[in-house]
Parts: C-alpha cells; sequence; structure tokens
C-alpha cells in the first residue's frame, strides 16, 4: 500500500508536468476498484461504467487542486461518491436518501448463488449510509480517515454506522455462513 | 455484540485500527474473554461473507485519456509547462511591466493647440447663442411695446368718441331746457297773468 501510494504521488506528479501516458497509469490502477464500488452504490453496471468515466474525467480537470498526492485514492473516491450521490438525485430529487433503496444485484459468477443473494440481500437491508460505510471498509479497505474525508463526515459516525451495520448483518449472514462457504 | 466492555476496541482490531500500543493488550485479552472471542470469530466470519462476492472486472476499459483528442498540443504543454513555472512567469511579469514603462516614457504628448481651439470654439458658439438669445428678446420687447401703443390708441380714440357722444346729448338737453324756458316766460306776461 505504501509502495503504491509512492508511485501513485510519482505518476501524479507526471500527470501535473502534462505528462498524459502517467494518467492512463492512474486509471488503469483505479478503475476496477472505482467502478465496483460504483456498482456496489447503484447496482446498475452501465450507471457506473458512465459515472466512472465521469469520475476520472473530472479527477484530470482538477488534479491540480489535489494538495496532497499521497491521499489520492480518498480523493478520488469522494469525486466517485459525489458523482453518484448526484445521480441519486436526479433521479430521485424528493428523496433524502433516509430510506434504504433496494437495488436488484446480479448474482456474482463463481459464488455459491445462495451466498451471493444472501449478502446482496443483507447489504439492501442497510441504509444507504451504513452500506458505504461497509462498502469503503470492508470492500475497499480504507482507514476510518479516509473514510471520513470521503463523505466529510466524522469517523465516530462512520464507526457507528459500519458497526451497527455489521451486527445487522451479522444476523441476516449468520445461516448462510456454513452453506456458502463450505 | 459482546457485552465486554472492550467490544469496541475489538472492532478497531478486528479491521486493523486499533493503535498498535494497545494490540498486544487486545490479543491478551482476547485469550481470557471468550465473548470478545466470540464475537471476533463471527465478526470475521461477516466480513469473510461479504468478501467472498469478488470484484466485477470492468466491461470497458477507462481510456478517454488516452485518446489524442484529449491530448494537449505541443503549444497547450508549452503554455502549461510556462504557468506551472513562477521563476518564467515572475521573469515575463518583469518584462513586461518594463515595456509598459518604456512605452508610456516615450509616448508624445498631445498638442495642446487642439485643446485651445476647442476651447475658442466653444467661447464662440457661446458668444452667438447670447446674441441670438438677446435679439429674440429684444424683438419680444419691441412687438410687446406697439402692442400696448396701439390698445392705448384704441382707448383714447373710444374716449373721444364717447365725449363727442355725451356732448351732443347735453347740448340738445340743453337747447330743450331754454326753449321750455322761453315758453314759459311768454306765457306768463308783465303783471304776472297766466293764459289771458
Amino acid at each position: 500500500m505504501i509502495f503504491r501510494a509512492v508511485e501513485d504521488a510519482d505518476l501524479i506528479a507526471r500527470v501535473r508536468r502534462s505528462d498524459i501516458e502517467a494518467f492512463n497509469h492512474l486509471v488503469s490502477r483505479w478503475e476496477k476498484r472505482v467502478f465496483n464500488y460504483l456498482l456496489r452504490l447503484t447496482g446498475n453496471p452501465d450507471d457506473s461504467l458512465d459515472l466512472s468515466q465521469d469520475v476520472f474525467l473530472k479527477a484530470y480537470q482538477n488534479i491540480r487542486k489535489l494538495d496532497d498526492a499521497a491521499r489520492f485514492g480518498p480523493w478520488l473516491f469522494r469525486i466517485a461518491h459525489n458523482e453518484a450521490y448526484s445521480l441519486f438525485r436526479k433521479r430521485r430529487p424528493e428523496s433524502d436518501f433516509e430510506d434504504a433503496e433496494l437495488i436488484e444485484r446480479e448474482p456474482a459468477r463463481s459464488v455459491a448463488p445462495d451466498l451471493t443473494i444472501a449478502v446482496g440481500a443483507a447489504l439492501d437491508r442497510l441504509t444507504p449510509e451504513q452500506r458505504e460505510a461497509v462498502v469503503l471498509k470492508v470492500y475497499e479497505g480504507f482507514k476510518f480517515d479516509e473514510i471520513a474525508e470521503i463523505l466529510g463526515t466524522p469517523v465516530s459516525t462512520i464507526k457507528s454506522r459500519l458497526y451497527t451495520a455489521l451486527d445487522l448483518l451479522k444476523t441476516e449472514l449468520a445461516p448462510s455462513h456454513s452453506r456458502g462457504m463450505r | 455484540m459482546s457485552t465486554c466492555d472492550r467490544a469496541e476496541a475489538l472492532r478497531d482490531y478486528a479491521f486493523d485500527e486499533l493503535p498498535a500500543a494497545e494490540v498486544r493488550g487486545m490479543e491478551q485479552h482476547i485469550q481470557t474473554c471468550e465473548a470478545c472471542a466470540a464475537d471476533l470469530e463471527r465478526l470475521q466470519m461477516t466480513t469473510a461473507a461479504l468478501r467472498s462476492i469478488p470484484d466485477r472486472e470492468i466491461p470497458q476499459r477507462i481510456a478517454f485519456v488516452s485518446d489524442k483528442v484529449f491530448a494537449p498540443s505541443a503549444a497547450a504543454r508549452f503554455f502549461s509547462g510556462f504557468w506551472n513555472s513562477s521563476a518564467r512567469l515572475g521573469f515575463v511579469s518583469a518584462c513586461v511591466l518594463g515595456t509598459a514603462l518604456i512605452v508610456s516614457a516615450y509616448r508624445r504628448t498631445p498638442p495642446p493647440a487642439a485643446e485651445v481651439r476647442t476651447v475658442v470654439e466653444t467661447a464662440d458658439v457661446s458668444k452667438q447663442v447670447n446674441e441670438a438669445v438677446s435679439k429674440a428678446v429684444a424683438q419680444v420687447r419691441q412687438e410687446d411695446a406697439r402692442l400696448t401703443q396701439a390698445t392705448l390708441k384704441a382707448a383714447e380714440a373710444k374716449h373721444e368718441r364717447e365725449y363727442l357722444v355725451l356732448s351732443e346729448a347735453v347740448q340738445v338737453l340743453q337747447k330743450q331746457v331754454n326753449t321750455n324756458t322761453l315758453l314759459a316766460s311768454a306765457d306768463v306776461g308783465p303783471s304776472g297773468v297766466v293764459g289771458q
């Protein structure tokens, strides 16, 4: 992770000197993570791909505004978070996103279908804020302070959302642990 | 959720967020606290279940930046590099400032004759306007005087006519009075007998 941050910082320095290929490297390193993060938020591959394009375009246009190159990951995911919520607002302007959104998820290949469905259903029962905390911590592996930076929320709030979500998920997934992971 | 008062720290430990100084103490605690050990196991199983769903491959590579359309031209790269260099920018700013000073120093001053001429022209126009106004005022006064004179003459003529009419009326009355007086004296004799 440290080496990755160092390499990112080097690539960002090159991008700031108008080296397009350096930005291409950055895109290839982060595109899969950004796409999957957006897919877990939106549940729609087409929307996630379109949003990913927008995220990297905005990142390219604003990379000179990035103060600390070592924080590229949280900075990039903050753009992704903002883009996803802009889309939600466009689609449902009257919503305040407090109610859990039900997302239809396609089962992942190569995993027991019942476990995929169980995990998807359990995640869908969380509020969008809880789900995003789980995605950023469990799937993306960000530190609490990085998640706070991405969401613009205090660390204590992030921890509260995550741990409440994990209590719910433990209950939801308890019977399926043994089923799918056998 | 564990009832142990170190449940929160246990979760931080599970997510590798516990401060390094507290990690060893937590590991020793888990050895002795059955509730925390069980809670940790459930938490690890839950996260393992979540992580069992792998990331999807992106259906289409994001490659718009490598498209030549998005690539800046050589001139754009030069200017981009230029504006990002404070030293070069400072040098050029100094050059521009110096050039501006030289140009302003050698620039010809505008001829003063034009200003004088403008002032003179302005004075002439004012004089002409004043003369025209004075002339118009004199004409108006002259016309007023003429009208006043004519009105006075007409009034005098009217008064003269009325005087003549009144004089004639007075003369007629005087004649009637004289006639009546003569007739009366004729009717009364020298002895004072009337109508003999």
